[in-house]
């Protein structure tokens, strides 16, 4: 609200999510892979083996080319990205975390210099300085993330910060070792997977010997990840272990797909790498790293959903707007908040749209991702209007909206005009039952598992009456605004749902 | 009028305002050395592989600044994220409105970086062997730097002009836009290239210096003596053209109205012409290092008065509307004392890695040697 918003005709959300997700995977192969270098080295002079000497100075350049350049762009990337969709929230951690992101940059500076110094001097270096330099490399790639992991997870849980707003509180929060436990598994496990990547370059019999080598990083890597994915569950917020009980479709999803790419990446490493490594080939290796991606990209979705309605939970909500300064903007209006909104009195859908882009558009799109217009079909501007009053009430996950009477009843109107439609039915029932669609079905189900409604065998007679008092029974609900006919048909179809 | 300035961040500055700046400027000061030895390099060693037919010195060259590529654009990078990091802790209000009316092309910057820094790997690798591939992957790296660098300079004035904002977000939500309106953007764009190209005209001479070959070393100078005073001098000419199109106010602070900014200026014009006269001495010395010497830290120094004279000009623009010096400041004093012990401690590091280095290529050319 204080800032402009950029207008993509999707949720930035999702851009975020699209250079945050590939950052993330490949910067966990920076910190593991930094591990993984070094103690393959050493295993390979302990062993005097040249050959995978040879293996390891290779993997090393793989190693520098996809994680100085695209791993370290895409988190300069996801910076600028932030800053483009939730200004706000990028500005709070800034303003909280700059000390903590300039000592990241100290170790990110030193991880470069040690990366490349590590990948380009083999022949230079004695071995032991080497080996030392590459070892530098991993202490302070894990050092930037033992950081930058305290601040991500207090997006999640700022803990005491709420309450002192000290720096060592907000980073050392209740998620904050769970968080580095998994992140650092995942990097050592990302590391054999990588690792198994460049075997497919060599020949046999050195390639299986890379390959089971590689392949233990990689199991022990999602073995360690089911207690500690339990441990970091039970210091959620009880807010978000709720969205875990199944009323969201995303979060099942996300959850089934995480645990199909885990369980499937398992099998293979320990067919193909661990048991019989000669079979292990490119194609084998892909479906690993899809695996891969799939796990961690459905682990990260599954953390920022965690954190609805907030982005900074109870600070900032997901639409960059102030929990502080909610009052404020309910109290005078978004036209006196905003300098980016222009009132309209003659046009209020137009006036709403520009609301939607201020309050939504982080989240929603008009009829893409997350479409409003599923779920506004049928609606009329009072409806609109009355169900924004009641934004946390529809969804867990929904901040409370911001803004006036005025605002309320423009952007009603706008979602109204998204897709309009007139329920109509063949017989009564039928019509109750697209009535109960349009009005209902947002919170509640028949015979379902969310919020069940279960009139069955009622008088319609009493029913209507319910309808018609629905404030009443319940501050909660917004009041009934479709016509008599209709609400006489939904008493109908609520009094005998069953086909 | 009333312009739609963000309120800054309700929290109160994490350090004082000197403390923020002058690591600003210092990480800044660094950042565009490397960066101007990216971009101004990267032309020349274009330029030298469109010669390598023509000079043998040429192809060598284009050889020698591939091999320093990927490291120059690493630290490059590394260098700028501390300076974007401090100013958006003073100036952050400003510049994420400015970037998100030209969020298109401010992302794109993401995807150009990473194109022309594996460019600059397989000019790394291939350059040596200089032919028309590379020199097209060359010219290509050379074009997404430039285009970089001008997005820059677009959002670093336009964070300076909230009056265009509300204008440009209304023509465009979307992102599409760039800071044409700005009388002082061409200047100021075309100063900063042609600075880059003095600055690796240096770099061209330090090279030089640390040349043990006769011949080489000898081209490597003329050629980077030549660079420097050819675009230091008509850096003379758009740095007036850049003067005139400031805004009013701020430009009458550079002619007298403000000491500081004036005395700036006045460094400014002094430093580059002292390097000049240094390197043009040089060439009539049997021995000129230590002209040449003199002539780099002028340079060096030019690049510092830049840099603080930038900063100056960010402040005097924004001036009547805005300063950091206004915002509340509640030091993190615990975790900025581990930032410099850290801070230390990383330099060392990086000394002990270096000096290993060092020492170990200087073995080995020692043992090459005695072996010839």
């Amino acid at each position: 609200m204080n800032y402009p918003v950029w207008q993509l005709g999707f949720p930035g959300g999702l851009l975020i999510a699209a250079v945050a997700v590939l950052h993330v995977f490949i910067s966990h192969f920076a910190v593991g892979g930094g591990a993984y270098l070094v103690l393959t080295e050493r295993r390979a002079y302990a062993r005097n083996d040249s050959e995978m000497l040879g293996y390891v100075r290779h993997h090393s350049k793989f190693f520098v080319l996809l994680t100085v350049v695209l791993g370290a762009v895409t988190g300069v990337g996801i910076w600028f990205t932030i800053g483009l969709v939730s200004p706000e929230a990028t500005s709070s951690l800034i303003h909280t975390f700059v000390w903590g992101w300039a000592i990241e940059w100290v170790f990110f500076f030193v991880e470069i210099a040690a990366a490349l110094i590590y990948a380009y001097h083999w022949d230079t270096l004695d071995r032991q300085t080497h080996l030392i330099v590459g070892w530098i490399y991993f202490v302070a790639a894990w050092a930037s993330l033992v950081v930058i992991n305290g601040i991500i997870t207090y997006m999640l849980t700022p803990g005491r910060w709420l309450e002192t707003g000290n720096f060592w509180d907000g980073f050392f929060n209740p998620t904050y070792w769970p968080s580095l436990c998994i992140r650092t598994v995942m990097a050592m496990g990302l590391a054999g997977m990588f690792g198994l990547v460049t075997a497919m370059w060599e020949r046999s019999p050195l390639r299986e010997r890379v390959v089971r080598w590689a392949g233990w990083w990689l199991v022990l890597g999602i073995a360690s990840l089911l207690p500690l994915s339990r441990w970091y569950f039970h210091d959620l917020p009880s807010y978000s272990r709720a969205y875990f009980n199944g009323a969201y479709i995303a979060v099942r999803h996300s959850l089934r797909g995480a645990a199909v790419c885990a369980v499937v990446a398992l099998l293979l490493t320990v067919v193909f790498a661990l048991l019989r490594p000669k079979m292990m080939n490119p194609v084998v290796v892909a479906v690993l790293l899809v695996a891969g991606f799939g796990v961690m990209g459905s682990g990260e979705y599954l953390r920022e959903f965690c954190r609805y309605p907030y982005v900074i939970n109870s600070y900032i909500y997901a639409n960059d707007v102030r929990v502080g300064q909610m009052e404020g903007i309910v109290a005078n209006g978004v036209g006196k908040s905003s300098s980016w909104v222009e009132a309209s009195a003659e046009n209020p859908q137009a006036y709403g749209r520009q609301l939607f882009v201020i309050e939504c558009a982080s989240c929603h799109s008009v009829s893409g991702y997350r479409a409003m217009r599923r779920f506004t079909r049928g609606w009329d501007a009072k409806f609109g209007s009355e169900i924004l009053l009641h934004l946390p009430v529809v969804r867990e996950t929904m901040p409370p909206f911001a803004g006036d009477e005025h605002d309320r009843a423009a952007l009603g109107s706008y979602l109204a005009s998204l897709a309009p439609a007139t329920p109509s039915g063949a017989s009564e029932k039928e019509l109750g039952q697209q009535v109960f669609a349009i009005h209902c079905a947002l919170c509640h189900s028949v015979g379902g598992q969310r919020r069940p409604l279960d009139l069955k065998g009622t008088d319609p007679e009493a029913i209507v009456g319910i309808i018609g008092t629905l404030r009443d029974i319940n501050p909660d609900m917004p009041p009934f605004t479709g016509t008599d006919a209709e609400g006489r048909a939904l008493a109908v179809y609520l009094s005998s749902p069953s086909q | 009028m009333n312009l739609p300035i963000p309120y800054p961040d309700p929290m109160p500055l994490p350090a004082p305002v000197w403390l923020l700046r002058t690591l600003l400027l210092l990480t800044f000061f660094l950042h565009v050395l490397f960066m101007n030895c990216l971009l101004g390099g990267t032309a020349v060693a274009l330029v030298c592989t469109m010669r390598r037919k023509s000079s043998a010195f040429s192809a060598r060259l284009a050889g020698d600044i591939g091999r320093l590529l990927p490291s120059v654009f690493a630290f490059t990078i590394t260098l700028g994220v501390a300076p974007l990091l401090f100013l958006q802790v003073m100036y952050g209000h400003l510049l994420y409105a400015s970037s998100i009316l030209i969020g298109v092309p401010w992302l794109a910057i993401i995807g150009m970086v990473i194109l022309a820094y594996y460019g600059s790997y397989f000019f790394s690798l291939k350059g040596h062997e200089p032919n028309g591939k590379t020199t097209v992957v060359l010219a290509l790296v050379v074009l997404l730097l430039a285009s970089i660098a001008f997005v820059y300079s677009n959002n670093f004035t336009l964070m300076l002009a909230p009056e265009r904002w509300l204008d440009l977000y209304h023509s465009n939500a979307s992102g599409w836009n760039l800071n044409w309106l700005e009388p002082s953007l061409l200047p100021r764009y075309l100063h900063f290239v042609l600075g880059a190209l003095a600055v690796s005209g240096l770099g061209l001479l330090v090279m030089g210096l640390r040349q043990r070959e006769d011949g080489y070393r000898q081209w490597l100078i003329a050629q980077g003596s030549s660079l420097f005073t050819g675009t230091t001098l008509l850096n003379f000419g758009v740095g007036f053209w850049f003067l005139v199109k400031l805004p009013g106010p701020v430009r009458l602070a550079f002619v007298g109205g403000n000491g500081l900014a004036t005395a700036l200026l006045g460094v400014g014009m002094l430093l580059p012409l002292a390097a000049v006269a240094h390197l043009i001495m040089a060439k009539a010395h049997k021995s000129p290092t230590r002209q040449l010497a003199i002539g780099i830290s002028c340079g060096l120094l030019t690049v510092a008065a830049m840099v603080i004279m930038r900063d100056v000009l960010r402040n005097l623009a924004l001036a009547p509307r805005f300063s950091p010096n206004q915002l509340p400041v509640a030091p993190q004093w615990s975790i900025i004392v581990l930032f410099v012990l850290l801070f230390v401690a990383g330099l060392a590091t990086l000394y002990y890695m270096l000096r290993k280095v060092a020492i170990a290529t200087m073995m080995q050319v020692a043992a090459a040697q005695k072996l010839q």
